[in-house]
């Protein structure tokens, strides 16, 4: 929404400088995104007289004139007269008018502020000097406009600044809408000056025109037309007023200084019946709609017969802008007689549009349910300024007045007579209920401590009836504040308009009891900093993914939730598992020549799999994924890579982990990605399965461009945090005598597994008072052999005394007997 | 000759059998019914040059993933239990200064430090959600055009990617309720990823992070909320700060407006220079009746701003895309 200062001026009387005006509506009032000086493009820019004009020799449109700024340019040359001499091509141009020249060395104020400013010269055309140009509205940055040059209607001096006579050393104030969607009245300039007049302390006055709700609709010409409205469901519409005039002028424009008015806030001048409408909506909020009167009758079957009713099945309805839209029984619709005419708030049927042949016309002044019309903005994407006011719930108080300031303008700018009553139909109506609040009750919620009197005139300020009962004030909001509900909404006003920043800043009282960060909070901290000193950059990533990342992993897309109105098929669905989206940034990386490192993310992922939790939401699932990859092959394969990241990590956390390979069937999309001969399930000490560690599929490899050597691992965050937070200190006083270092060397079968013998030695181990500790040392198969010889090392320690040889040999010997029998090994 | 259908099925089969499966497309009975697209009746030419086509792209797939079987198939399966890998020894960690934190991590743990050590307990925000925590727990009613703000996203179930954290706000609220009526005090913060509808550029992103703040007593007052979040950028920028308001509109506060601070001296401020930092007001009285919270006995305030916007200022940060682009370029700039 644009907000004119000048159009805000008719209103309240504003001495402010402009940027202190700014400063103070943005903090009172609404924030204002931009504020533009109109004013500057204009800074040149005269009214002339055009003295002379004739036919330029050798042209068959062009005219030489000579025109009259009063002698007020400088820069320019004259003839003897002090006339100035300017060539033009417009077929409207005659001696005798006042047209708006744009000087030599002036800016064209349509190029004014764009990468290429236009300026003008004293150019040689066809033999003659002409001295810049006269211009056009749309020269003038103010519509399209075919006729020629613009003429000026006002009776002005020669040699007059245009931006003056037409109000145009403006500033406009640039304001979001969606910042005052609880502010219907604002949306008005009527509306808005009296926010403006309360907080600069101005005394503000409602047009006299706009007070009366039951207002005069000026004299009626005859009574030769009929007109009756129905409002079918009476929750569609809160108020329908309609009214027919006769012999308006099609043709004629309104004053152009409305134009310019209309023009300046985004609006397009069209004709003068068009031009009423949407300048008095601009001034209160009201939209206005005008039909063809008689188009009406004859799609209405020969009366002008107006009902208000919801859309029909299979009915359609070709809207001004010519497009062919399906109507839903949501839509609200304006027929005639059984004919749509009309999507009511919305934009008006091509069938009763106004054209240079109407005559007659009807003139709708109504009001919809807001949560209707909105529906039918979304669905036909509709986002005119008369929907965008209708959105934010017009009172139905305000339809008589603005319809009858229409008829009245109608009349003085088109030509048009009343010729019917104002018919009126009424449906469901709220009205403002007077709501009681006691000043401590406000000074209590704000902080503050306004007295009586200040609270009283604030609210007297901006239109609230004001009844006070010692500290019970009991207010009545006036009906265009149709957002004034409750006691808070009172509270608001108040600190508002006495300013915000006006409240003294305070700490609430609270007692001394500590706030723990939260026990997860601190694990996954200690996470992340485990495997950034492991080498690992943490990545954040986005939680949707396009479907064709998962299908690269073979991740199954009907188990994920699918985003269905995304504006980009990169954010299809919700990602079930973290490994894909790392996969996918890894090979931009080594393109940018990051050869060897690791990343991972800590984040929340939601297969649809995992079902919903009591409050019939999705659960979600924390997870924790690492990659780690390197360009070059390194000896031995990528898998350890990430089991040695993982084991770091664990040790960081105080939990050791088991990892069992993957046997027989498992679908779950976490472990798709992984190959499976080369992964394997990552368990806790309590048997929990907590994740997956492995080396990526061949295919999925291939898909994602991943380096030979890459490798990584993906686990459940909670199910990691309860086997830390189960995990109680174990701490060993250290022993005060000398231990002992043996080494076995195992071979065993080349299938064995390395924890068969591990587990076999712990079971010895486990069994000792001793202190042990067990260290792999080698893992060696000769080329072309079955077998392989697995070396470990064992301290062995006492706490009480110095540990003899014959401890040690003994202890070894148990070892190697447990693992003979139990893993079929030979100890060499 | 065999219609195309009895050359996919024989196709695919050998495709499926064979160890060289990209040597079917060579195959006679694929390049006899190229030849014949010529031959064909006009009329019925494309239809037959599509169905020729959509059987050579039919082999393609099958092709593909048959190669993939076969190179999945030459993996030799290795010891998952063992420490190293054959015939290796024990594999580094990667050089550690190689390791990096993510800036929006870093810069959330210390706003969540401070507001815990101010008293706020916080919890992390949902990254899925019901229209009923993300709108009408937040006093949004249906259809309503305050919801345009906010560009959601939905899934085919209707349920929402959250726009802001507040759609913690009913939760926290019922959590807190007993506290409460034992004469405490709600204090919380959630804090998380949000998510908007909306194209990407330098200074817009369909995702990122936010804070919310929740405070509740019995006389919780709006001095107190701008003292509160005053009191947390001063901490932040350690520095004191002046801080201004304006009025702004979200359904689940009255009255409610924005905040901004002085931009900071730390930052390359100039007195007069703003910044918004978020949206706060007075808690309205719906969205405390809705979670069960008397709005006659209590009042509280709540506020929610962006956490990227902190990064940004705080390191210089040009476009807010590098946080989750996963760049190491962007990345290894930021040491933990």
């Amino acid at each position: 929404m644009i907000i004119s200062v000048n159009w805000l001026k008719k209103f309240v009387d504003i001495d402010l400088p402009i940027d202190e005006l700014a400063q103070l509506i943005g903090a009172r009032i609404v924030e204002i995104e931009e504020v533009v000086d109109l004013g500057a493009k204009y800074k040149d820019t005269l009214i002339v007289r055009v003295v002379e004009c004739a036919p330029l020799e050798g042209s068959d449109h062009l005219h030489l004139t000579k025109i009259d700024d009063s002698g007020n340019r400088q820069d320019v040359e004259r003839d003897a007269n002090g006339l100035i001499q300017v060539v033009c091509g417009a077929p409207n141009i005659h001696a005798g008018m006042l047209a708006v020249w744009l000087p030599p060395n002036s800016v064209v104020p349509d190029s004014y502020g764009t990468t290429s400013p236009f300026t003008l010269t004293a150019k040689p055309l066809r033999g003659v000097t002409s001295n810049g140009m006269l211009a056009s509205a749309k020269e003038l940055a103010l519509f399209e406009d075919h006729t020629g040059i613009l003429e000026v209607d006002k009776n002005a001096e020669a040699g007059s600044l245009f931006a003056t006579v037409y109000e145009l050393d403006d500033y406009l104030l640039d304001i979001e809408n969606k910042s005052l969607t609880h502010r219907p009245d604002t949306f008005g300039i009527i509306g808005f000056a009296r926010e403006v007049a309360a907080v600069l302390g101005k005394p503000f006055v409602t047009p006299e025109w706009l007070v009366g709700l039951d207002p005069m609709y000026g004299d009626k010409a005859d009574d030769v037309a009929s007109l009756s409205v129905t409002i079918e469901n009476l929750e569609l519409c809160a108020r329908y007023q309609a009214v027919v005039l006769s012999d308006a002028e099609p043709l004629r424009q309104s004053p152009l200084e409305i134009q310019t008015y209309l023009s300046r806030v985004g609006v397009r001048p069209i004709n003068a019946i068009v031009d009423v409408t949407n300048y008095l909506m601009m001034l209160t909020g009201q939209p206005l709609h005008a039909f063809d009167y008689d188009k009406l009758v004859k799609v209405g079957g020969g009366k002008a017969d107006i009902h208000v009713r919801s859309g029909r099945q299979n009915e359609k309805l070709e809207l001004l802008d010519g497009r062919l839209i399906e109507l839903s029984e949501s839509d609200v619709v304006i027929a005639a007689g059984e004919t749509a005419v009309g999507l009511a708030g919305a934009m008006g049927g091509l069938n009763t549009v106004i054209d240079e042949n109407t005559k007659n016309i009807i003139v709708e002044s109504a009001t919809f349910d807001l949560y209707k019309l909105r529906s039918t903005q979304m669905r036909h994407g509709i986002f005119s300024e008369a929907i965008t006011r209708f959105t934010k719930g017009q009172p139905a108080e305000l339809t008589a007045p603005v319809l009858a300031e229409a008829v009245k303008l109608m009349g003085e700018w088109s030509g048009a007579n009343r010729v019917s009553e104002v018919i009126e139909a009424v449906g469901v109506q709220t009205s403002n209920k007077p709501i009681t609040v006691t000043v401590s009750r406000i000074n209590h919620v704000l902080g503050t401590s306004f007295t009586q009197d200040q609270i009283v005139n604030t609210l007297r300020s901006v239109e609230f009836a004001v009844v006070e009962d010692s500290d019970k004030l009991t207010v009545g909001a006036p009906y265009w504040r149709a957002d004034i509900h409750i006691i808070e909404d009172i509270i608001e006003e108040i600190g508002r308009l006495t300013g915000f920043d006006s409240i003294t800043p305070t700490l609430p009282t609270r007692d001394f009891t500590a706030v723990s960060p939260s026990e997860f909070d601190i694990f996954r901290t200690k996470l992340r900093n485990s495997l950034v000193r492991a080498g690992a950059s943490e990545v954040l990533t986005y939680s949707f993914v396009h479907g064709d990342i998962m299908r690269k992993v073979g991740q199954n897309v009907d188990n994920a939730y699918r985003i269905t109105n995304s504006i980009s098929p990169d954010l299809q669905y919700y990602r079930q598992s973290l490994t894909p989206s790392l996969l996918n940034i890894v090979f931009p990386n080594v393109k940018q020549g990051y050869g060897q490192f690791a990343i991972f993310e800590i984040n929340k992922v939601h297969p649809k799999s995992t079902g919903l939790t009591d409050e019939n939401v999705p659960v979600e699932i924390g997870s924790i994924a690492l990659s780690v990859v390197n360009t070059k092959e390194l000896a031995g394969a990528a898998f350890y890579k990430a089991k040695r990241i993982l084991s770091y990590m664990t040790t960081q956390l105080g939990i050791s982990l088991r990892f069992e390979s993957v046997s027989g069937e498992d679908s779950s999309e976490v472990l798709a990605p992984f190959e499976p001969k080369r992964r394997a399930y990552v368990v806790t000490e309590d048997n929990v399965k907590i994740g997956v560690i492995g080396e990526y599929k061949k295919s999925v490899a291939v898909n994602f461009k991943l380096p030979v050597y890459a490798a990584g691992f993906e686990l459940e965050t909670s199910k990691l945090f309860n086997a830390v937070s189960q995990k109680k200190p174990s701490y060993q006083p250290l022993s005060r005598y000398p231990g002992t270092e043996r080494d076995i060397c195992f071979k065993v079968a080349a299938e064995t597994e390395y924890i068969k013998i591990e587990a076999a030695v712990n079971s010895v181990l486990d069994q000792t008072e001793l202190e042990t500790n067990l260290q792999p040392v080698d893992i060696y198969q000769a080329d072309g052999t079955q077998t392989k010889n697995i070396t470990l090392r064992i301290s062995i320690t006492a706490n009480d005394h110095t540990l003899t040889a014959q401890e040690a040999n003994q202890l070894v010997e148990q070892v190697s007997r447990s693992v003979t029998a139990t893993a079929g090994a030979t100890v060499i | 000759m065999q219609s195309i259908d009895d050359v996919r099925r024989i196709l695919l089969a050998q495709v499926a059998d064979s160890q060289e499966p990209r040597e079917v497309l060579k195959a006679k009975e694929l390049k006899d019914l190229y030849g014949k697209i010529s031959n064909i009746d006009p009329s019925e030419r494309a239809a037959f040059g599509k169905n020729v086509n959509d059987l050579k792209n039919d082999l393609e797939s099958a092709i593909r993933s048959r190669e993939s079987i076969l190179q999945d198939a030459t993996v030799t399966s290795l010891d998952v239990t063992a420490p190293w890998d054959i015939n290796s020894s024990e594999p580094e960690l990667l050089p550690t200064e190689f390791g990096t934190k993510h800036p929006l991590t870093t810069e959330l743990d210390v706003v969540i430090d401070i507001f815990t050590r101010m008293g706020f307990e916080a919890i992390e925000s949902r990254q899925i959600d019901d229209d009923f925590h993300m709108f009408s727990a937040l006093n949004f009613p249906e259809n309503h055009p305050a919801r345009d703000g906010y560009d959601t996203f939905r899934t085919e179930e209707n349920f929402i990617p959250p726009a802001h954290t507040s759609t913690m706000q009913n939760r926290v609220l019922k959590d807190g309720k007993a506290k409460l009526e034992a004469g405490g005090q709600i204090a919380a913060i959630s804090y998380g990823r949000v998510f908007r509808n909306e194209d990407v550029d330098a200074t817009h992103e369909h995702t990122f992070y936010q804070c919310e703040g929740i405070f509740v007593s019995e006389s919780a007052t709006l001095s107190d909320m701008i003292g509160t979040l005053r009191a947390f950028f001063e901490s932040y920028y350690g520095q004191s700060l002046k801080v201004k308001t304006q009025p702004a509109y979200f359904p689940f506060v009255e009255p409610g407006m924005e905040f901004a601070i002085e931009k900071p001296a730390s930052l390359g401020g100039k007195p007069g220079e703003w910044l918004e930092m978020l949206g706060c007001g007075m808690i309205h009285p719906n969205v405390l009746k809705t979670a069960g919270i008397d709005p006659s006995k209590y009042q509280g305030f709540a506020w929610g701003g962006g956490v990227d916007r902190l990064v940004m200022l705080k390191y210089g940060i040009e476009d807010l895309r590098h946080f989750e682009s996963g760049k190491l370029s962007f990345l290894r700039k930021f040491k933990s």
